[in-house]
């Protein structure tokens, strides 16, 4: 009884009628929470004591690093439930993480650079973290490339799901790289066990932001699960009516 | 003009902002196009099996 929630999220046509209910939500509450977070972040925030304004790149860049691997998460466990329980809608939302995911990790690694210029004095270094990032982005590409050499979408799905999964160590990697090697790259400051480092006027910006870029992703992914879902059920009955609506 | 100018580094500031933008505008317009294209196969596929949506 407890798990019929879990089995109807199995199903298409739920899941179509479903995202289409929440998408709006998600879309207007990541609007309002980053408007609301670039304003505290921007103009609130003191300026770092040892950075001056330059450190206001972080309410962006670590945001959009926490993107990268909580969307490649995201699409490795539901690649994973996909391949154990052949169910087809998780494999859709594993689809739908890639182009996401990947768009985030390149901007990671942008935003880093244009941080990293005037902090490090160099755009790039071949640090553990960086070059884990780097990795990620390869994985992301990797992963959109071979969904695309197959004509057939269930050979799709298992092909990819198997890189998904293995590509997976590459996110503790890429989080404790900065604790296991010496890294020019500041280690963590607001995802560790105990307290964070940051003082409140900052910290609550950055914890805005990544909540809105959260919101983000849930409502574009549900978008794009939409797409997956009647792209993938093109002859089914239901479609009809989803079509209709 | 001291908060745009954001100390020196305003040359790198808000050009990250700008990709930032450019990204999420893009992921909302690769969504918003992933999700027409699939709805006007639909459409065009039940218009060939004789059915009028």
């Amino acid at each position: 009884m407890a798990w019929t929630w879990f089995h109807r999220l199995g199903s298409p046509p739920y899941i179509y009628g479903l995202a289409a209910r929440l998408t709006p939500w998600f879309a207007w509450s990541a609007g309002l929470i980053l408007i609301a977070a670039l304003f505290a972040g921007l103009v609130l925030a003191p300026p770092d004591y040892q950075q001056g304004e330059g450190y206001r790149i972080i309410f962006i860049h670590a945001p959009c690093g926490w993107m990268s691997t909580m969307v490649y998460s995201t699409m490795a466990v539901s690649a994973a439930v996909g391949l154990i329980w052949r169910i087809k809608v998780a494999h859709a939302v594993a689809a739908s993480c890639a182009t996401l995911g990947a768009s985030f990790t390149a901007a990671t690694l942008a935003t880093g650079m244009l941080w990293g210029k005037p902090m490090w004095g160099t755009y790039w270094e071949w640090d553990p973290r960086l070059t884990f990032e780097l990795v990620l982005l390869f994985l992301y590409l990797g992963y959109m490339g071979l969904r695309a050499s197959f004509e057939d979408v269930q050979r799709a799905d298992r092909a990819s799901a198997f890189l998904a999964i293995v590509g997976v160590i590459d996110v503790p990697l890429i989080h404790y790289s900065v604790i296991w090697w010496n890294s020019l790259h500041q280690a963590p400051s607001v995802m560790k066990l105990g307290k964070p480092t940051m003082p409140p006027e900052m910290l609550v910006p950055l914890l805005m932001m990544f909540l809105g870029f959260t919101l983000f992703f849930v409502a574009v992914l549900l978008t794009r699960l939409r797409g997956e879902v009647l792209r993938r059920e093109r002859t089914a009955s239901w479609i009809r009516e989803a079509v209709l609506q | 003009m001291t908060f745009l100018h954001m100390g020196k580094y305003a040359q790198y500031v808000w050009p990250a902002y700008g990709i930032v933008l450019a990204v999420f505008l893009l992921n909302v317009l690769w969504a918003q196009r992933l999700l027409g294209r699939a709805r006007r196969e639909a459409r065009r596929r039940l218009a060939m099996q004789g059915e009028t949506p």
